[in-house]
C-alpha cells in the first residue's frame, strides 16, 4: 500500500522517495564493556511491532535528512507518537 | 455458516483445558509438524490453533513453486529432502498434491552472475541435487517464448536449470496435510487465536487463547509472517526480522506457453503458468516492513514491464487476480528454528521469508523431533538464533539482491 512521509525539511511527499532505516533502537551502545549479546541486539534485533512504531527513515531522492516518525505497520499510516506500541529503548 | 459445517479434514473437536503438545500457527509448518509428531513420534495430544482458517496465511499466497537450488550447505541438504518427501507424501496422505516437476529455470544477466550461479551448481551437485548451467541459446531452445536477444533491460547471458524442482497445488498440500495430522488425533482449532503464552521457573506451562486457557509442557510457534512479533510480544524475545509484504498476481488463462519455471533476480521476478493456464507470477517485496498484505500499483506496473521484457508474448495480457502475503526476512535469508533455549519448552521456526513453502515438508519432518525428543536433530542445529550473536550468518544473501531494509 503506498505511503507518504512526512519529512521535517520537505514536508509531505511520496514514501518510495525515502529509504527506510529500521526501527528505532535508542543510541548506539558504547564501545567500552560492549558485549556480542549488546551489539548484535543493536544490530539486527526488531520488535516487528503489528502496529505504531517508531523508525527511521532517510530522505534519499530529497534533502538527505535522517529522521524518525510513527507508522502503524499494519495500515501504512503515519501516527501521533502516543499512539506507539513500540517500547521505546532503555534510555538508563 | 462457513464453520459451523463439518471440517473437511475430519471432525470437529472441543477445546480441551491441556494438550501435550499446542502448535501456533494454521499455516503448512504448524500442520507438517503436527502430522510428523502424531506420524513418527506417537505424540497425537496435540493441538493446532489458528487464528482465522488453515492456510489463511503464506501458505495460501505464495506461488507453489518448490525447488532445492539454494546457496549453502545447511540450507541445500533441508530443501532437497523436502523435494524428496513430496511424492512419498502423495502417497502417505492419499492425497493428490499435483506435483508438477517441471524444473526451474533461473535466468542470468550478467557474468557476475552467471559466476555466482557456477558457485550454486558447484554446492548443488556436491549435495546431489541435480543443477547445470546453459547458455541463452539452450535457455531459447527450452522456453521458446524467451528474448534472448540483446536490447532489453537485463540481456539473458545464460540460465541455471534445476530439474527436480517445478510446482505443488499449495491449498491440497494443506488439506492433505490437515486430515492427515487429523486422522492420527491432532486436533485443529480455527478461529482461535492465542494471546499469551504462561511460563513458571522458565518454563512453559500454558497458552492462553481467545478461547480459554490450555495447559501444555511444550508450544510451538510457526505463524509464518506473524511470528517475530507474536514471540516478541508474548515472551519478549527479539528475533532478527523485518516483515514484509510480497505481492504475486495471475493473468488471464492462455494456450501453454511456459514449461517451466521461469524467474530472474535482475527483473525481480519469476513466472510459471497454472494448470489452467495463467501465468502465475509474484515480485518484488515492498521496501519497508509492514502487515498490510496491500498489492501496490508501483509493483502491478514492475510486473508487466518486466514480463513483457523478458516473455515479449505478454505483452497486453490482462492480470486477472492480485494479491499479497507476508515474507519474515533474516538478515542472512536463512529461517531460524531453535527451542528449549530461551524458554524451556518453547520452539520457534520462522524467518522463512519466502521460503516456508518449499521447505514444510522437511522442516516438520525435523522439528517434530526437536520437540519429540527435546533435542536438536543435527539438521536444524546451524539455525539457531545464536549464530546472530556469534556472527556465524550463513552466506544465503547471495542468492538474491538486498532485499530486507537491513542489508
Amino acid at each position: 500500500m503506498a505511503l507518504t512521509i512526512t519529512c521535517p525539511v520537505c514536508g509531505k511527499r511520496n514514501g518510495y522517495e525515502f529509504k527506510f532505516g529500521g526501527e528505532e533502537k535508542g543510541p548506539r551502545p558504547e564501545e567500552k564493556d560492549l558485549t556480542p549479546k549488546a551489539w548484535c541486539d543493536y544490530v539486527h534485533m526488531n520488535q516487528c511491532v503489528a502496529g505504531v512504531q517508531k523508525e527511521w527513515w532517510f530522505h534519499k531522492d530529497g534533502c538527505g535528512s535522517w529522521f524518525t516518525i510513527y507508522r502503524d505497520t499494519t495500515t501504512n499510516l503515519e501516527k501521533e507518537a502516543g499512539l506507539a506500541n513500540h517500547q521505546e529503548a532503555d534510555k538508563s | 455458516m462457513f464453520f459451523k459445517s463439518k471440517p473437511m479434514w475430519g471432525k470437529k473437536t472441543q477445546l480441551k483445558s491441556s494438550y501435550d503438545v499446542v502448535i501456533i500457527g494454521g499455516g503448512l509448518h504448524s500442520l507438517a509438524t503436527a502430522y510428523f509428531l502424531a506420524k513418527d513420534h506417537g505424540i497425537t495430544d496435540v493441538a493446532v490453533i489458528e487464528k482465522n482458517y488453515i492456510g489463511f496465511g503464506g501458505a495460501g499466497r505464495n506461488t507453489a513453486i518448490v525447488r532445492a537450488n539454494q546457496r549453502t550447505q545447511y540450507n541445500v541438504p533441508l530443501y532437497k529432502e523436502a523435494l524428496d518427501l513430496w511424492p512419498v507424501l502423495t502417497k502417505d496422505l492419499d492425497y493428490n498434491l499435483m506435483f508438477n516437476n517441471c524444473g526451474n529455470l533461473n535466468l542470468m544477466h550478467s557474468e557476475a552472475a552467471m559466476n555466482a550461479a557456477r558457485m550454486t551448481i558447484a554446492t548443488a551437485q556436491f549435495h546431489g541435487v541435480e543443477s547445470h548451467l546453459i547458455d541463452a541459446k539452450q535457455a531459447k531452445e527450452m522456453v521458446p517464448a524467451l528474448n534472448i536477444s540483446e536490447d532489453i533491460t537485463f540481456p539473458i547471458h545464460g540460465a541455471m536449470f534445476h530439474p527436480p524442482g517445478g510446482v505443488i497445488r499449495h491449498d491440497a498440500v494443506v488439506w492433505g496435510l490437515a486430515r492427515g495430522a487429523a486422522k492420527r488425533g491432532v486436533e485443529i482449532h480455527q478461529e482461535t487465536e492465542a494471546l499469551s503464552i504462561g511460563t513458571k521457573n522458565g518454563k512453559v506451562t500454558s497458552v492462553t487463547t481467545s478461547r480459554g486457557t490450555i495447559n501444555c509442557k511444550q508450544v510451538l510457534i510457526s505463524a509464518g509472517g506473524y511470528s517475530a512479533a507474536l514471540i516478541h510480544s508474548m515472551l519478549g524475545i527479539k528475533l532478527p526480522i523485518s516483515v514484509l509484504t510480497i505481492q504475486a498476481m495471475v493473468t488471464q488463462p492462455l494456450k501453454p506457453l511456459l514449461n517451466h519455471v521461469v524467474s530472474s533476480g535482475a527483473y525481480h521476478a519469476y513466472a510459471n503458468q497454472t494448470l489452467k493456464g495463467e501465468i502465475a507470477t509474484g515480485a518484488h517485496m515492498d521496501p519497508w516492513p509492514n502487515y498490510t498484505t496491500l498489492n501496490t500499483a508501483h509493483y502491478i506496473k514492475h510486473q508487466a514491464e518486466a514480463l513483457s521484457e523478458f516473455l515479449p508474448c505478454l505483452r497486453g495480457i490482462r492480470f486477472m487476480r492480485i494479491w499479497g502475503g507476508l515474507a519474515d526476512m533474516t538478515p542472512d535469508m536463512a529461517p531460524i528454528m531453535d527451542g528449549n533455549n530461551q524458554v524451556e519448552g518453547f520452539f520457534m521456526d520462522c524467518g522463512w521469508g519466502y521460503f516456508g513453502f518449499k521447505s514444510c515438508s522437511a522442516v516438520g519432518k525435523y522439528m517434530s523431533e526437536f520437540i519429540a525428543k527435546n533435542e536438536c536433530p543435527d539438521m536444524l542445529k546451524p539455525f539457531a538464533l545464536k549464530r546472530y550473536e556469534e556472527h556465524r550468518l550463513m552466506g544465503e544473501t547471495a542468492v538474491v539482491v538486498n532485499y530486507t531494509p537491513d542489508n
